[in-house]
Formats: C-alpha cells, sequence, structure tokens
C-alpha cells in the first residue's frame, strides 16, 4: 500500500452486488502490437510468411476452441458463443483475403495481419451501426491472438499474480477475460465497459463485484489499497480509517447471510449423501477434462460420472496418440485418489468440427454417424483410445462408457475390441485393470427398451437425459418454440429411467444420471425413489444436490 | 437458380452469432448463394459480408442460389432462416 496519498473515490455502474477490499492491480498487456512488428520486419520471403500465417492461424485455432471450453464452465452456452464467433472470425474469407493481399504485397505476417484487420475493422466501422462497429473489438481480439502465436507467445501477457487483487483494466478483450486466473481477483473494475461487457458477465457468474464505465483512473492509483462496493457503485481508493470501519461494518453483516448458507452445504461435503430412509447416492461430477479435477474434489465429489475425453481429441491437430491419451488419462485417474471415474469413450459427429476425422457433411447429424457409431466402424481409431484408458486403469479406479449405443450387438463388439486390447497389452507387458467396469450410456429410446438385455451384457448404466429427451419427445431442447414442451413432458422419460434401473439392479449393476435433470433439485426425490445410485452433476451443483437428497425421504 | 426471400425475425437484426451460423451452414452446399438487402450484394458464406448488410429486424432478405445443389441448398437455408437462423440439424449434448 502506498502512504500519504488522499482517499479518492470514482463512481461507475455497479454489477452484481458484493463488495471487496484489496489493493489495485493495472492490466497491462505485454509487448504493444508495435514492437512486435519491427522486431520481424526484415523477413521478407511471400511464400515463408504465408506458411507462417497458416501455421499461427491453426494453432490459434485450437486456442479458440480451448477459450470456448473454458468459457462454457465458467460463464455458461450463452456467453461462450462470442468464441465461436471468435472460431468463425479467424476463417473469415474477408479477412483471410485482406490479410492474404497485404502478404503479397511484402509485408511480413504480423504487419498483414495488422493491415487487413484495420481495413476489415474501417468497412464495418463506415457502417455507422455501433453493433458492428464493436465488432472491431472481436477482430482485434482474434488478430491479437493469432499474433501471439505467431510470436510464439504462450500465456495472456498478464505477470503472475501471488496475492489476491482487484483488477483494474481500460476494458478487457473476451479472450483476456476467460485466460485470467480467476482464483485471485476479489473484484473488477474497468474505465470503459457495460453491464453487459464480457468482464460483468463473468463478474456475475462468479458472483464477485464489478465496477465499470469509471472513466479513466490515474495510473498512479496502481498498488493502492481500495474498497469495491458494487451496490454503491463506489470505488474508494486509499480510504481513511472511517471509511475502512463502516464499509467493514457492511461487508460483515452481508458476508455472514451468505457464508451461512455455504457452511451448511459444506458440512455436509464429506459425508455420504444418504437420504432420511437409509438410500445412499453418490454424488459424482461430469467434467470436460483435467483442468476441473481440483474443483470437483473440492466441492466433494465422490468421483467423476462423465468425463466427455472428446477434449483431447479438440485440442489436436491430428489424431492424438495412444502415450498422450494415456497420460492425460493417468494423470487424472491419479488425482482422482481412487475415486470412480467414468470415462465417456468418444463422442464426436459430423457437427463437431473435427477436421481431422474427415467426416462428410450430414443431413441430420443429431441422428447420424456419431459417437460408438465412428468408433466400431473406426476400429483402429477405437482401440487406440481402449488402449489409452486401459493402460491407465492401471493408475486409479477407471471405468468405461460406450456413448449412443442402441444394440447388444455394439457391446458385444465393443467387448470385442476391449479384449483384444487387453490381450495386445498382456502380450506387451503393459499393466491395466482386467476388471475395469464396463457401461453404456442410456440416451437412446432403444437402449431404455431393450435394457433388460443390455444390463446383462454391462456392469452400469448411465442415463443421458439431454438426449433421452429429444429422442423420445422427437423435440430439439434449444429450440425455443419446443422448450415447455420439453418441460411438461418429462413423465416418458422418468418412466425410462425407472425401467432401466429396475433391470439393472435385477442384474446387481448400478444405474446413475449424468444429463441435466441429474441437477434438477425437483425430481431428486423422484430419483431416491427409483433406487437410482449415483447421480452426475456440474462442478457448481454437486454441494447443491448432495444437500438435496439428505432431505429426501 | 434458386430464389426466396426471409424477413429477419431476430430482433438484434444480422448479428455475429446469426450471421455466422448462416455462412457456417451455407459453406456445405457447393451452390454460390448471394444475398440482397438494402440495396447491397452479400456473400452468403462469408461472416462479415452478411454482418455488413447491415439487415436490421424486419428487413427482407432475398437469396439467390446459383449452381449444382442448388435445389437442396435453397430449401435447407430457406429452413434454416424459418427455424430463427439456428441450425435445428445439430447434435445437442449428452
Amino acid at each position: 500500500m502506498k502512504a500519504n496519498q488522499k482517499s479518492l473515490s470514482v463512481h461507475g455502474i455497479g454489477i452484481s452486488n458484493g463488495k471487496a477490499a484489496g489493493t489495485l492491480k493495472f492490466f497491462r498487456r505485454k509487448g504493444t502490437d508495435q514492437s512486435r512488428i519491427k522486431t520481424s520486419m526484415q523477413t521478407n520471403d511471400p511464400a515463408r510468411e504465408h506458411t507462417r500465417l497458416e501455421e499461427a492461424i491453426k494453432q490459434a485455432e485450437v486456442q479458440i476452441r480451448t477459450l470456448y471450453r473454458r468459457a462454457l464452465e465458467t460463464v455458461g452456452e450463452e456467453e461462450a458463443q462470442i468464441f465461436e464467433i471468435h472460431g468463425m472470425l479467424l476463417h473469415d474469407d474477408d479477412l483471410l483475403d485482406a490479410v492474404k493481399e497485404e502478404l503479397k504485397g511484402g509485408k511480413c505476417a504480423e504487419e498483414a495481419l495488422d493491415a487487413g484487420a484495420q481495413q476489415v475493422c474501417a468497412m464495418l466501422g463506415a457502417l455507422d451501426d455501433p453493433y458492428l462497429s464493436a465488432r472491431a473489438a472481436d477482430i482485434k481480439d482474434v488478430v491479437r491472438q493469432v499474433s501471439r502465436c505467431l510470436s510464439g507467445e504462450t500465456d495472456d501477457g498478464m505477470e503472475r499474480e501471488r496475492e489476491p487483487f482487484i483488477l483494474v483494466a481500460d476494458d478487457l478483450s473476451p479472450s483476456e477475460t476467460v485466460m485470467l486466473e480467476k482464483s485471485l481477483i476479489l473484484g473488477f473494475v474497468t474505465f470503459r465497459g457495460t453491464p453487459n461487457s464480457h468482464t460483468a458477465i463473468l463478474a456475475r457468474a462468479m458472483g464477485i463485484p464489478d465496477l465499470v464505465d469509471t472513466g479513466e483512473i490515474d495510473a498512479s492509483c496502481d498498488g493502492c489499497y481500495a474498497l469495491l462496493d458494487a451496490a454503491d457503485s463506489t470505488l474508494t481508493v486509499c480510504p481513511d480509517s472511517d471509511q475502512i470501519a463502516v464499509f467493514s461494518e457492511k461487508q460483515r453483516k452481508e458476508d455472514r447471510i451468505a457464508r451461512e448458507h455455504d457452511r451448511y452445504l459444506r458440512s455436509l461435503m464429506n459425508k455420504p449423501a444418504v437420504t432420511r430412509s437409509g438410500h445412499r447416492m453418490l454424488i459424482y461430477a461430469n467434467i470436460g477434462d483435467g483442468s476441473e479435477v481440483a474443483g470437483a474434489l473440492s466441492n466433494g465429489a465422490d468421483g467423476i460420472g462423465l468425463l466427455r475425453s472428446e477434449f483431447l481429441y479438440l485440442e489436436c491437430n491430428d489424431y492424438p496418440t495412444e502415450e498422450h491419451l494415456f497420460s492425460a488419462y493417468r494423470d487424472i485417474a491419479e488425482r482422482m485418489q481412487g475415486k470412480r471415474t467414468v470415462i465417456r469413450t468418444l463422442d464426436i459427429g459430423a457437427d463437431k468440427k473435427i477436421t481431422y476425422f474427415g467426416l462428410p457433411e450430414e443431413e441430420n447429424p443429431a441422428l447420424g454417424f456419431r459417437a460408438i457409431r465412428i468408433c466400431l466402424a473406426r476400429e483402429e481409431l477405437f482401440k487406440t483410445q481402449l488402449r489409452a484408458i486401459l493402460r491407465a486403469s492401471a493408475f486409479g479406479r477407471l471405468s468405461l462408457m460406450l456413448p449412443m449405443i442402441v444394440s447388444v450387438d455394439e457391446v458385444r463388439q465393443s467387448k470385442r475390441l476391449l479384449s483384444e486390447s487387453m490381450d495386445e497389452l498382456r502380450r506387451e507387458n503393459k499393466a491395466f485393470d482386467a476388471e475395469i467396469e464396463l457401461g453404456i450410456m442410456v440416451e437412446t429410446p432403444a437402449a431404455a427398451i431393450m435394457c433388460e438385455e443390455l444390463a446383462d451384457e454391462v456392469d452400469f448404466f448411465s442415463v443421458g437425459t439431454n438426449d433421452l429427451t429429444q429422442y423420445t419427445l422427437a423435440a430439439d431442447r434449444q429450440n425455443p418454440a419446443l422448450c415447455r414442451l420439453c418441460d411438461e413432458n418429462q413423465e416418458p422419460i422418468l418412466r425410462l429411467i425407472e425401467h432401466a434401473s429396475e433391470a439393472i439392479h435385477r442384474t446387481g449393476g448400478w444405474i446413475g444420471i449424468c444429463g441435466e435433470l441429474a441437477a434438477d433439485l425437483h425430481l431428486t426425490q423422484r430419483f431416491a425413489d427409483m433406487r437410482i445410485d449415483e447421480l452426475s452433476v456440474s462442478v457448481p451443483y454437486l454441494l447443491g444436490v448432495r444437500g438435496k437428497v439428505t432431505e429426501c425421504v | 437458380m434458386k430464389q426466396f426471400t426471409y424477413c429477419i425475425e431476430d430482433p438484434n437484426g444480422m448479428h455475429a452469432r446469426p450471421a455466422g451460423m448462416l455462412a457456417t451452414f451455407a459453406k456445405r452446399f457447393d451452390s454460390d448463394i448471394r444475398v440482397l438487402a438494402n440495396g447491397k450484394t452479400a456473400d452468403g458464406k462469408r461472416l462479415l459480408s452478411l454482418m455488413s448488410l447491415g439487415a436490421v429486424h424486419g428487413t427482407e432478405l432475398t437469396f439467390c442460389i446459383t449452381g449444382k445443389d442448388e435445389e437442396t441448398a435453397a430449401a435447407r437455408i430457406e429452413s434454416f432462416c424459418r427455424a430463427g437462423m439456428k441450425d435445428t440439424e445439430e447434435k445437442k449434448e449428452d
């Protein structure tokens, strides 16, 4: 904290009603775009520059996909869409043509990128539409991402902090926002921005205070102690002792209420979730990759009910190798410390754009060539994943789960490939868990109807209620016109689940639910009545569901 | 050439998201896809080009589709538009 500075009040628009007290930290971008250009001005080989650009775009594409997934986890689908748009901008022919034109003119990749982006931004600016002008920011963000790839920078340009702080910035781009190390951020203050800017959205999602549109704050405030009160829309820099006292008192009151609820839920964390009549339910987490393991464990997950194994494929530009898959699965298996981790095998289709899969466009991808159908048609691809999962099973408690099953035959074919993989590993003297559990997703009406025969083949079922709902009701849940239809017709889906539960229990197996319905607290009692053994939900819902189970009869 | 018109229902007009969805969807077809509005012509497979039409809620778009798969392209793009610029053929999570 700097001493001898006079107290200063800054006003803006407060977002989310929190309070925060801490050191202000001004956001700085590493290396301006200009300096980056100077360093590479000398190169003047258009063909080489073209290749560099193509490579950088490929890398940026992978990064943007990662950002999309991160945003999906932290702020939800609606807000994550901005990265989908960034991905599209990256391949926009107007932008690419402009850049390539500049390359032909003898500019280096960095320069051409900047010049091309400027042209396109100018074109958008000329349209005199505030929304379109604002898209210029997205183009700059995308271009900055490619520039970073060109210069080989990997991080977001922020210095690493150790102490929590209040982040101050002129404004933050979507990718900057998503890349921030959120655990250390007490609050946001932005000079510009609106209640709908990315930081505001993120702040709301994280439940931390945010003040936008404050106008520029003098850089001398960097490092000063400050009080941020989003409800009062005020930031007090270098407060005096009276101001601190009033602020603290208000903050204490608010915190007490929030903490009491949180404490109640936390108190349940390490206790088994048991209904009052004694039915134990395992509360598992749905995760997209290894980065979520820590969050799952710190929220009391009894295990992982769904690891979407697509992430390793989405992050690569070519088929990942067995070693690559193995080390990622092994890492997760080890970190779960003996708790069950259910890995769903590749669930990919023509709609999930993985170019190297070379899948043809389809009339109707939801009913198309996807998931287990691809895996059984491309045995080598499937076996690479099976071998990687088997090898990782020597390092923890892994279970295998097959998606999109409609028939017993598909399960038997998969089992044949699994036992072939086991034989190979034995011959190669590679360790694996020969007793690894095998389960299937129940997400098609066919699987639910054939559950008795399927139960004889597998150790467990996991119900994917999202797909099961859309296939059973013949209705797309994402279609706004059909939302109510789906919400009002849960009964057919619940009956299918009940049927599956009876079938798998008769053969001594277990059943979980990993779709959205698992987190619907109105249904927890019903699931307990059906003797569902496990509910798998995304990390933020873990404690709430656990609490609900203990309240069930 | 196949032609049809569609009046934008999205209150936000031809924003990045619908434009991006349309461009992505249009790229599935071989045919040349032109979109006319406000006296301007856009390439239906280009996001920025579509956005720069400046089409708002209520703007009438005219689609002109030329090529060997124009029949299917026109039919499917039209139903894509009628579904609110949403790819209802898309697969949903789990």
